[in-house]
């Protein structure tokens, strides 16, 4: 159809990669606040607590159960027609928020994984010494549960990082919206979805050069 | 520009991890705050990381008009009902079509476009003259746009696989992917003659339609809905909004067509 | 000193300890033992509260707890004062030799992260793994591992230990490190109920050897009584079995 337009490509990679920070800050964010969360859903469930656990099976089956683009219009624009202060919440809170939400749910249920996957005689051992069962998991359980979950954790927020895209739906233009106003007006798709993409390859390759590397460190107490 | 200080506000405000503001500003137009696409060629569109085109100059003159700061939103074409539903923009300048539905929701302004709904297919398909031979082929529409609704209201709406899409109809139409796709003629005319594309218009326009800004149906809408129509008035009769689609179309869009045969 | 009164527990509707009374003094050592699956691992596990009692009381030192209505504080407080050795040694996977011990001193007695480490490291000196402190658990063997195991035990100072099957899972050949520390142990005058095959070691360590069966205590004596004049046919009848390869019993 035509060459590739290099310079095109390079002409645009600045103005895309400016909008990188904004891509990995909400995907930082929100995995730090989504590994929280999931980590307290993952304990509720786990240690069966009266009532919360029911409503942590709810509120897991909820936001795995829908697509992350419903969820989104549905506390961002749904939501603030019978809530009238939710309006206030801006496109990158509310896009970090269904972040949060949605991957939270997905997070638990490996963390859960990986917990019930520890051997039972050592939370019985942390027990038998007199542990609390908070401290139980604090100090025994979920350092371990996190080794073994941190690969999956990993690919959530590698997905995460990918699914901010979903912001320009709600007016925030991060990395793919800038792509996709980018190449609406050149009309040079090729040129400028494969910035994109090389943008966000590197970005991933990066992160799984970490992974690589933090996988080692806390796989060093299981050598012989 | 103005998008660039609105992420940086944005993301000032979420790395505090709240957002107080904005309520306060709404529907007190002192900024209209106006929602679109920023990806609607040459209507709003970003080159270069810059915001412009139709819509912008002619929100820009009426903000001018009024006296009032505008201050442009980007989001997909399907998130900006939403946000001006729930009170996050003051209206959308996106081409909108007023139809009867819309009608019933929103209070629309005077329209400030005046075009038809174009077929365009890829360059060399000799199939396609018109709507009336859409039949049994797929064709491409902007998804919630008024386009889909035209084309299920056709009498064999049922024997047209309509694929809606957020973005990039044009691609999958010169890629052979859909057979068609529907969109206004004037944009359409500005796409194949601009990019390099290989497309062309079938037939003639099956369909007059009347763009306009819709607002919330509520006191605060419909003033600003007024305040925005003298503005149009005013600026329709000194020539400015003929001046700025001659200058994005060659031709004057914006005013009613005299006769049935809309522009050629 | 320590007195269990009418333990129960029900697994479902099978009864694995039928009211079980048995007390001891301190520094005594007893061992019980028994056919597969009457209870005795059980047992120990109510002492410590891994398994709950449907009914019966607890009594260690002053602390007196009623199975039936224990609170929290009155379970953290049980197991504050008693020890357990795990078949499997059940070792923190993820913390050193070290910290494995020194973790109680860390986190329930509150010590300070170094007097808990220098306490952890006199404990190693005893138990003869001064050079494995930084060794993970996955590099020690069997027994190396079941030392780490008593040696956290021994760091809570607890007032009765209780060993369950403490060997049955090593190899032969660590066997012997493992009974030769709890000897020293024993020698030491700590508290001990254990339950083991190992007929040997009740011989020369128990001050009473308890004989279990179907959730019952059925005779319990010193060791020379109870192996060479057992006063009930069940107790002779395990006896023959166990003690005809003139060896440990497989379990």
């Amino acid at each position: 159809m035509h060459a590739l337009n290099v310079d095109y490509m390079l002409s645009l990679t600045p103005i895309l990669l400016s909008y990188l920070p904004l891509t990995l800050g909400m995907a930082s964010l929100g995995m730090v606040l989504a590994l929280v969360l999931a980590s307290l859903l993952a304990v509720i469930r786990v240690s069966r607590v009266v009532i919360l656990d029911p409503l942590a099976r709810l509120f897991i089956s909820f936001f795995r159960g829908t697509p992350l683009l419903v969820q989104l219009f549905l506390f961002y624009y749904g939501l603030p027609q019978f809530l009238s202060f939710l309006v206030s919440i801006n496109g990158v809170t509310a896009t970090i928020m269904g972040l949060t939400l949605h991957f939270s749910a997905y997070m638990a249920e490996s963390i859960r994984a990986a917990i019930v996957g520890i051997d039972r005689s050592q939370s019985e051992a942390a027990l038998s010494i007199g542990m609390t069962h908070a401290q139980m998991m604090r100090r025994i359980i979920l350092p371990q549960a996190t080794r073994v979950a941190t690969p999956t954790l990993m690919n959530y927020f590698i997905d995460m990082i990918k699914a901010t895209s979903l912001a320009f739906t709600l007016g925030v233009t991060e990395l793919m919206g800038a792509t996709q106003k980018e190449a609406a007006s050149s009309f040079l798709y090729f040129e400028a979805f494969l910035v994109a993409a090389i943008i966000y390859w590197i970005v991933v390759e990066l992160l799984s050069q970490l992974q690589k590397w933090l996988e080692k460190r806390l796989n060093r107490a299981y050598q012989r | 520009m103005k998008t660039s200080r609105l992420i940086a506000r944005m993301l000032g405000l979420a790395s505090l991890g709240l957002a107080l503001t904005m309520t306060a500003l709404a529907a007190q137009a002192e900024t209209i705050r106006v929602g679109m696409s920023g990806n609607y060629y040459p209507f709003t569109f970003v080159d270069h990381d810059q915001l412009q085109g139709f819509e912008i100059d002619v929100m820009n003159a009426i903000g001018e008009q009024l006296g009032d700061d505008v201050e442009f939103v980007t989001a997909s074409f399907s998130g900006l009902a939403g946000m001006l539903d729930s009170g996050r923009i003051d209206t959308i300048a996106n081409q909108i079509t007023i139809t009867p539905e819309r009608q019933q929701k929103y209070a629309f302004s005077e329209p400030y476009v005046y075009d038809g709904a174009q077929v365009v297919v890829r360059k060399g398909n000799d199939a396609i003259h018109g709507v009336e031979d859409l039949k049994g082929k797929t064709v491409a529409v902007n998804l919630g746009s008024n386009y889909e609704s035209l084309l299920r209201e056709l009498p064999y709406a049922d024997q047209i696989d309509i694929r809606t899409y957020e973005s990039n109809i044009e691609q999958d139409v010169a890629l052979g992917r859909a057979d068609a796709f529907v969109m206004d003629r004037v944009s359409a005319s500005q796409v194949i003659k601009d990019k390099p594309l290989p497309l062309a218009l079938a037939g003639q326009p099956f369909s007059r339609i009347e763009n306009a800004y819709p607002f919330r149906d509520d006191d605060a809408g419909r003033a600003l809905r007024d305040r925005v129509n003298e503005a149009l008035d005013t600026l329709r009769d000194n020539g400015t909004l003929s001046e700025i689609s001659q200058q994005w179309f060659g031709t004057d869009i914006t005013q009613p067509p005299q006769n049935d045969s809309s522009a050629g | 000193m320590i007195a269990l009164e009418g333990i129960t527990k029900r697994f479902a509707d099978h009864t694995v300890l039928d009211g079980i009374d048995l007390s001891l003094e301190r520094g005594e050592i007893i061992v019980v033992i028994g056919p597969s699956g009457t209870g005795k691992s059980t047992l120990l596990r109510c002492v410590n509260f891994l398994e709950t009692p449907d009914a019966g009381r607890i009594q260690v030192g002053d602390l007196q707890v009623d199975a039936t209505h224990a609170s929290r504080d009155d379970i953290l407080a049980l197991r504050r004062r008693t020890a357990f050795v795990f078949q499997n040694y059940a070792l923190f996977a993820h913390k050193t030799a070290l910290d494995n011990i020194a973790e109680r001193m860390i986190v329930v007695d509150r010590l300070s992260k170094s007097d808990a480490h220098d306490r952890a490291r006199e404990i190693l000196e005893r138990i003869g793994l001064a050079d494995k402190a930084d060794a993970y658990p996955a590099s020690l063997s069997g027994g190396q591992q079941q030392r780490i195991g008593i040696g956290r035990a021994m760091a809570a100072g607890a007032e009765v230990m209780l060993f369950d099957e403490p060997t049955s899972a090593l190899d032969p050949e660590w066997v012997d490190e493992v009974l030769t520390l709890m000897k020293q142990l024993a020698a030491e005058q700590q508290t001990m109920i254990v339950v083991s095959h190992e007929m040997q070691f009740a011989r020369e360590v128990a001050d009473r050897v308890v004989f279990m069966e179907g959730g019952h205590i059925v005779e319990q004596a010193p060791p020379e009584t109870l192996f060479t004049n057992p006063q009930d046919e069940r107790t002779r009848s395990f006896l023959r079995k166990v003690l005809a390869g003139n060896g440990p019993a497989a379990p």
